[in-house]
């Protein structure tokens, strides 16, 4: 069984990120990148399912900058056998990856395509749900726990007040929720052996597809500051602010 | 915080960063932080726990400098001290001792690889790659000092106390070693001894593999240590202690060879300190944009920012010339040696211009146990005489430099 990962480079998560001055974007030229934490996650449970002897094969896939090639070489060191990496500058919405993904798959043919639930810098969380779409694969979003049987794969669901179980037929795709797993650490000795795995890139043209930005940015703006504490002089002003300013009692 | 990223570095030597700056943030300041206040009542055995070398481990972080063919981290050579550098800073930035507990496995599995035989290379690289409590050692400072090590004053008079002879095959080893990283836990040592008294100490010391577990060595005491508490610095004495002849490494030039293992030594222990500088800016950098004095957060106050400004700027030109330093050192320059030398010393004085520092922004708070910055303190103050003193830092240089004039030996005291 082949699984295909997509793995997303994005800001540090531990990072504090800036605005540009204009408030048109981001400003990340200087701040660390990682791999998307819950790609990671995508990228721990594949490997564990070639560990178990389930899968034949992790493919790991990027559709990104140059750099996002140090995101595949994480993937490769954390133990994907290799990486394709399919080349653009533009800003990556869902929509975009999900043809350039559905268009890998029909090369690559997995049976099971792992994405992260969502992308934490632009959080819209549909990349896995339009892949599925275009495919006509069934999805199971939010897993927090994946068994793969023969052709079936069970996966629980995180949902709004609990989980929920359900059984898909291969090819199939799953995205990650936090609990599916704790991925583990690129170790030094696997990040020199992913070295010499294979990595491909690829233009998105290759697969006669045009990355394009449907979606124009208008402005962004940072949330705004805290207001400054007050100290209050009795437990009666406090009742009486928690009542009146800050809405919390009756 | 301050993250060198000038596009020198290879792809793999930034992930290697960032899988150990992951480890640090997950696994050793959370444990760093809940124990303050242990680390003056930790017994040897406490320090650190089972479960942060086993970390370690998970990182392969314990025994880089073991060759591939064992399993080792297969570094690229070219490149080898510049990312053992990277690799101790970021180890240290979570705890000082820690980074010491590892990279004399580094230095001393570099030394393995160069001078031990093959089969016993087969027989201990293995063992070190499957404990991961396994630590090796470095044993060369005796009580009756360490100076004339690193300054070889090439006279009789300065050879080592502790000597060695071949005996019916074995060489038994007579002496003591003291101050010895990982001395109190390692597993494996080497050692070195006088075999020829009559010749000056660059012509006479050899070195030796010796186990622990061989009859006449006995480990006499875990060093109570004012900082890097977390590695166990201990003394050994060795009495008829026998070690197969085969476990000579080198004859009598032990000294001059061993210059693989101190070049590759300084820098690494340069980067160390550089890491605790690195733990102080960022502590105190959060420290200053949150407390507030004067009515407005510290970093507001003038003075404070000057203070912080100069932290940063000695920061980076310790991070500048350690690159400078392994860069030489990697490419085998002729000014390696005065480069190392000039990195541990300017390393050492400057980091702790950078802990004092800390420890004035942090007010009151900066001298308390709970805090945590006196340890950095303390950590930054120990590695003045570690892999010699500044003074004697500064001497090599210029002997190094001028071997004509300041190299020459003006004779033994009367
Ligand atoms: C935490 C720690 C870990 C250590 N780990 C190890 C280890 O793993 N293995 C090991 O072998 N050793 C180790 N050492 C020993 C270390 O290398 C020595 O302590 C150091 O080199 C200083 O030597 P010394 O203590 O004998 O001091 P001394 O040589 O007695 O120095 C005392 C003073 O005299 C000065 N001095 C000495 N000679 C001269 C001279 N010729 N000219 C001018 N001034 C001079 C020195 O600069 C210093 O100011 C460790 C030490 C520490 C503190
Ligand atoms: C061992 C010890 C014993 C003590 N004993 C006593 C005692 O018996 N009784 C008692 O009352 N107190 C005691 N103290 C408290 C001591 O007086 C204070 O810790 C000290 O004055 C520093 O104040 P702080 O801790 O609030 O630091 P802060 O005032 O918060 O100082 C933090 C940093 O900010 C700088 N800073 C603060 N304000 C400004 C400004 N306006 N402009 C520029 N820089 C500024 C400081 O120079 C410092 O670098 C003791 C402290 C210690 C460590």
């Amino acid at each position: 069984m082949k699984i295909l990962v997509a793995v997303k480079r994005v800001a540090d998560p531990n990072v504090k990120v800036r605005l540009r001055a204009d408030g048109s974007g981001l400003d990340l030229a200087a701040v660390k990148m990682t791999m998307n934490p819950f790609d990671e996650i995508a990228v721990e449970e594949a490997v564990r399912l070639k560990e178990a002897g389930i899968a034949s094969e992790v493919v790991v896939v990027s559709v990104g900058p140059d750099k996002a090639t140090e995101t595949l070489r994480t993937a490769l060191a954390m133990g994907a056998d290799r990486g394709l990496l399919v080349r653009t500058e533009a800003t990556t919405e869902p929509l975009a990856v999900a043809k350039v993904l559905s268009a890998v798959a029909g090369e690559e043919q997995p049976a099971l395509i792992l994405l992260g639930k969502q992308a934490i810098d632009d959080d819209c969380n549909q990349t896995g749900q339009m892949l599925a779409a275009k495919l006509g694969w069934p999805q199971a979003t939010f897993a927090s726990q994946l068994a793969v049987d023969g052709d079936r794969v069970t996966v629980i669901r995180e949902v709004d007040g609990g989980s929920q179980t359900i059984a898909l037929t291969l090819p199939a795709i799953v995205t990650a929720d936090l609990r599916l797993n704790e991925p583990r650490y690129a170790s030094l000795p696997n990040i020199m052996k992913a070295k010499k795995k294979p990595l491909e890139e690829r233009q998105a043209s290759d697969y006669g597809l045009v990355i394009e930005e449907r979606l124009e940015v208008v402005r962004l703006e940072e949330p705004p500051t805290r207001a400054a504490g007050i100290k209050v002089k009795s437990v009666a002003e406090l009742v009486e602010r928690l009542k009146t300013e800050a809405g919390v009692l009756a | 915080m301050i993250h060198a990223d000038d596009g020198s570095l290879s792809q793999e030597q930034r992930l290697m960063r960032d899988s150990c700056r992951a480890f640090v943030d997950d696994a050793v300041t959370p444990f760093i932080r809940s124990n303050w206040q242990r680390e003056w009542d930790m017994s040897p055995g406490e320090r650190l726990p089972r479960s942060i070398l086993e970390g370690a481990e998970t990182i392969g972080v314990r025994t880089l400098g073991v060759p591939e063919a064992y399993g080792g981290v297969d570094l690229e050579r070219e490149t080898e001290v510049r990312t053992f550098a990277l690799i101790s800073e970021e180890i240290a930035r979570g705890d000082s001792g820690l980074a010491d507990k590892l990279v004399q496995n580094w230095k001393v599995s570099i030394l393995l690889r160069e001078f031990a035989p093959k089969h016993l290379q087969d027989k201990w690289f293995p063992r070190l790659l499957a404990d991961p409590q396994f630590l090796l050692a470095h044993c060369l400072t005796e009580p009756r000092g360490a100076s004339d090590r690193w300054l070889p004053y090439n006279v009789p008079e300065a050879a080592m106390h502790t000597k060695a002879v071949l005996k019916d095959g074995h060489w038994v080893i007579n002496g003591r070693k003291q101050f010895i990283s990982n001395g109190f836990d390692a597993s494996l040592y080497v050692v070195y001894a006088n075999t020829d008294s009559s010749v000056g100490m660059l012509q006479g010391t050899s070195s030796f593999l010796v186990p622990r577990d061989t009859p006449g060595l006995t480990v006499t005491k875990c060093n109570e240590t004012m900082g890097c508490r977390f590695m166990n610095n201990g003394e050994l004495v060795f009495e008829d202690c026998r070690v197969p002849a085969d476990h000579l490494l080198v004859q009598n030039t032990a000294l001059g060879s061993a210059g693989q293992y101190f070049r590759a030594g300084k820098i690494i222990q340069a980067a160390k300190n550089l890491g605790v500088g690195v733990a102080c800016f960022e502590r105190t950098a959060d420290y200053v944009q949150n407390y507030v004095q004067g009515g407005r957060i510290l970093i507001k106050h003038q003075a404070v920012a000057l203070r912080l400004a100069d932290m940063a700027t000695r920061i980076e030109a310790v991070r500048a010339l350690i690159e400078r330093a392994s860069r030489a050192v990697d490419e085998g320059h002729p000014d390696m040696d005065v480069l190392c030398n000039m990195a541990k010393v300017y390393a050492s004085e400057e980091i702790m211009k950078v802990a004092t520092h800390a420890l004035e922004l942090h007010g009151g708070n900066g001298a308390m146990l709970e805090f945590g910055i006196e340890k950095l303190f303390r950590d930054a103050a120990i590695f003045l005489h570690m892999d010699a003193t500044v003074d004697v830092s500064r001497m090599k240089i210029i002997k190094t430099m001028f071997p004509a004039t300041a190299g020459k030996y003006a004779g033994p005291e009367n």
